[in-house]
């Protein structure tokens, strides 16, 4: 076993290396063929490989050499206008040495910066086209603002498939020298859903163990998100007790750190599981866990979302007994 | 529609003044005894504690007489020019026309320190040789700075009006305004405005504005108004309000912040919401007022804060339609700030945490310290070669590690 982050070290150096998302794969080594990139939006969820792909295709541009010529932000850290103004000003308009005329700036976690900070952001973009091509990564497209996004190359990536997502942790578990059980995968995939950064990190903790990696083991170490405590907290609820279903979605997100958007994840899953809920009512409260998902995307407080769709069940199982 | 009832319903004549009928006798005889000359003293110092009537008893004596009203306040003080201006007024006085003017300078005590020492001595110059009545009005005459301004003038004495007075004129207001209302709900008014008239105004407009019907019950909780009372009561107040502007209101009279409140809400209301319905209602007000607190952070536009106090406070209050009353259910201080405050020293460990993993991993310091800790925790509790490795790559000190085996 190795001892640095497993993420980190099989992340793919090339764009041949990349496991998935094939059509955007062969469209970036088209750019790469053509020595000319447009600005670019790369959407989707975590973990799917945006800023791999984004690496990987400063890497083919540049070459080893390729650092000297990218800058690498992210809007997480720095979201304000101040850094477009300063930071990304600065890099973009400096002319680049080498054979391609122009240099990349990833914007990791693009969806997170202020409106200003966008329509600055579109500026600067406009202004060093020739000198600078922008790369930016977000969650959803939808949060970028659309004159950004008319300027932009959409590309949009999705979750691994099953058997890419298995055989991708599988080959790591064997270099690894980890023993991974079958039910071991499924878990992590059942945990991670195809979110390739969180199924390797869940690889690696579970390995750390030394012990075989099966499902319990994964649920064991996966900050107890194991379907079984969501779908206690949804029984919890459906029965009448708010505070208590609340008390355990609190315990979850405070003391587990789970994310909000696996239990909701887990919640819809769970809904279409559960006996005790009537047929009729399942696609109602999807349509309400839809609807909670929704602000939690828009970057609302988890656990002030979670519980609103908690008191939402407190009614549904109120509904039913009549 | 939505006038201020302080302005709507100002007397319009002394006779509708509320008490002080002394002090306004004198002041009217004053004015007129200009009608036969200017009379020993030039100028007349209304003073008393705020909102009992000054400013208003010389508008509606102006008004009864027929006369002109020149009305400055302090912040007209301080210029030289300003001060010769009004002397031109005042110095006109009869001169011509025998017109008939008062010049009232309103807020004397906003004169303030040595700055305007030359104000009052312009004030009292002016005085001296006016030709129309000069009318000062401030809340303490007795002001050290006002020592030989007051030789000027005769001093007149406005005090605090019964509360039975101060709630005869909430009734005409009330009369007025079509509205039927309780009469002790207008005593508890009037008594806890402790005689200021002005704010027994603007508490019944902000209860009785767009009702029929105003009951006792609907304004015992103006004694939370007291801040000493605090979050309690205004929570009380919040949850249990039967319109949206009472609910509304409370975050006026708070002394916390927006967010803090929130927190108090969102950890209380549920108790107190009995029924089902009225809990997943209230709970969703509380989720958008959420949102919107988000998009005030993604747009940076903070006038979208009405929103999330729409939604936090009227939301709540409204959603409360089938519910029982909870009884007697002690509030208890949000858990969620408890923790928070806990906290705050692992959340700045977890931060510089990540910003190490930012450093190796392409991946912003908060989402590391979302999406890589947790792993880590359990990499560095079971496996001590691995969490070494690890420690130096990431190049983690001694009290990272020591946190992450904790």
């Amino acid at each position: 076993m190795s001892f640095e982050m497993w993420a980190e070290k099989y992340r793919p150096k090339r764009l041949d290396e990349m496991v998935d998302q094939k059509e955007i794969v062969e469209r970036l080594k088209s750019f790469v063929k053509a020595r000319n990139v447009p600005h670019c939006i790369f959407a989707g969820p975590p973990g799917t490989g945006k800023t791999t792909a984004a690496l990987c295709l400063a890497r083919d541009f540049y070459g080893e050499g390729y650092r000297e010529h990218l800058m690498e932000l992210n809007a997480s850290d720095e979201r304000g206008i101040d850094v477009v103004r300063e930071t990304v000003k600065t890099f973009a308009r400096s002319r680049s040495i080498g054979e391609i005329p122009f240099k990349i700036l990833i914007l990791d976690e693009a969806d997170n910066m202020t409106s200003d900070a966008q329509q600055a952001l579109r500026r600067t973009m406009e202004r060093y086209t020739e000198t600078c091509r922008f790369i930016l990564c977000a969650n959803y497209s939808g949060k970028i603002i659309e004159p950004i996004q008319s300027r932009c190359a959409p590309f949009r990536f999705t979750f691994l498939p099953r058997e890419e997502h298995d055989k991708y942790i599988k080959q790591i578990a064997e270099r690894e020298n980890v023993q991974l059980l079958p039910d071991g995968v499924d878990a992590i995939f059942e945990v991670c859903g195809g979110d390739l950064r969180r199924a390797i990190n869940t690889l690696q903790a579970a390995a750390s163990v030394n012990k075989p990696v099966d499902a319990k083991l994964v649920y064991s170490i996966t900050g107890r998100a194991s379907p079984a405590d969501v779908q206690k907290m949804l029984t919890t609820a459906i029965k009448g007790d708010f505070l208590g279903a609340r008390k355990q979605l609190r315990d979850m997100i405070q003391k587990y750190g789970v994310a909000g958007s696996d239990i909701i994840r887990q919640i819809h899953t769970e809904i279409f599981k559960a006996t005790e809920i009537p047929e009729p009512w399942k696609i109602k409260l999807a349509g309400i866990v839809g609807e909670i998902d929704y602000r939690l995307v828009e970057g609302s407080d988890e656990e002030v979302q979670l519980s609103a769709l908690l008191a939402r069940l407190v009614e549904a199982g109120y509904e039913m007994k009549k | 529609m939505y006038a201020a009832w302080t302005v709507k319903h100002k007397p319009a004549s002394v006779a509708e003044i509320v008490g002080n009928t002394e002090a306004i006798k004198t002041f009217s005889e004053w004015i007129k005894s200009w009608s036969k000359g200017v009379p020993k003293k030039r100028a007349a110092f209304l003073y008393g504690p705020p909102g009992v009537g000054k400013t208003v008893t010389v508008e509606a004596l102006a008004k009864d007489l027929g006369m002109e009203l020149v009305e400055k306040n302090a912040s007209d003080y301080r210029t030289e020019e300003a001060v010769n201006r009004f002397a031109g007024l005042a110095s006109q006085y009869g001169s011509l026309f025998g017109s008939r003017r008062i010049i009232l300078l309103d807020e004397l005590d906003g004169l303030t320190g040595n700055a305007d020492k030359g104000g009052v001595k312009a004030i009292t110059d002016i005085i001296k040789t006016a030709q129309c009545p000069i009318v000062l009005i401030a809340n303490n005459a007795y002001d050290p700075r006002f020592i030989n301004l007051r030789s000027y003038c005769i001093l007149i004495e406005f005090k605090k009006p019964a509360a039975s007075e101060v709630a005869k004129h909430l009734k005409r207001i009330s009369e007025r305004e079509g509205i039927q209302v309780d009469e002790n709900a207008l005593k508890f008014i009037a008594q806890r405005s402790e005689g200021d008239v002005r704010s027994a105004v603007n508490d019944f407009q902000a209860l009785a504005q767009g009702k029929k019907r105003l009951t006792y019950e609907d304004v015992s909780w103006l004694g939370y108004r007291d801040r000493q009372d605090s979050i309690f009561n205004l929570l009380r107040m919040i949850i249990y309000s039967r319109t949206s502007a009472s609910a509304k209101q409370a975050v006026d009279m708070a002394d916390v912040d927006i967010d803090m409140l929130f927190e108090w809400i969102y950890e209380n209301a549920p108790e107190h919401l009995t029924d089902p319905h009225d809990l997943a209602q209230a709970m969703d007000a509380l989720s958008m007022a959420d949102v919107y607190r988000g998009r005030i952070r993604t747009t940076q536009d903070w006038s979208f804060i009405r929103y999330v106090i729409d939604y936090m406070t009227a939301g709540v209050a409204m959603s409360r339609q089938r519910s029982k009353s909870a009884g007697w259910t002690p509030f208890k201080f949000p858990s969620r700030i408890q923790m928070l405050s806990r906290s705050k020293a692992e959340r700045a460990m977890k931060l510089s945490i990540g910003l190490k993993i930012k450093r190796k991993c392409h991946i912003s310091a908060s989402r590391a310290s979302k999406e890589f800790l947790p792993y880590l925790r359990i990499i560095f509790k079971n496996n001590a070669e691995m969490a070494d490795g690890i420690a130096k790559w990431l190049d983690l000190d001694d009290e990272m590690i020591a946190y992450l085996k904790g």
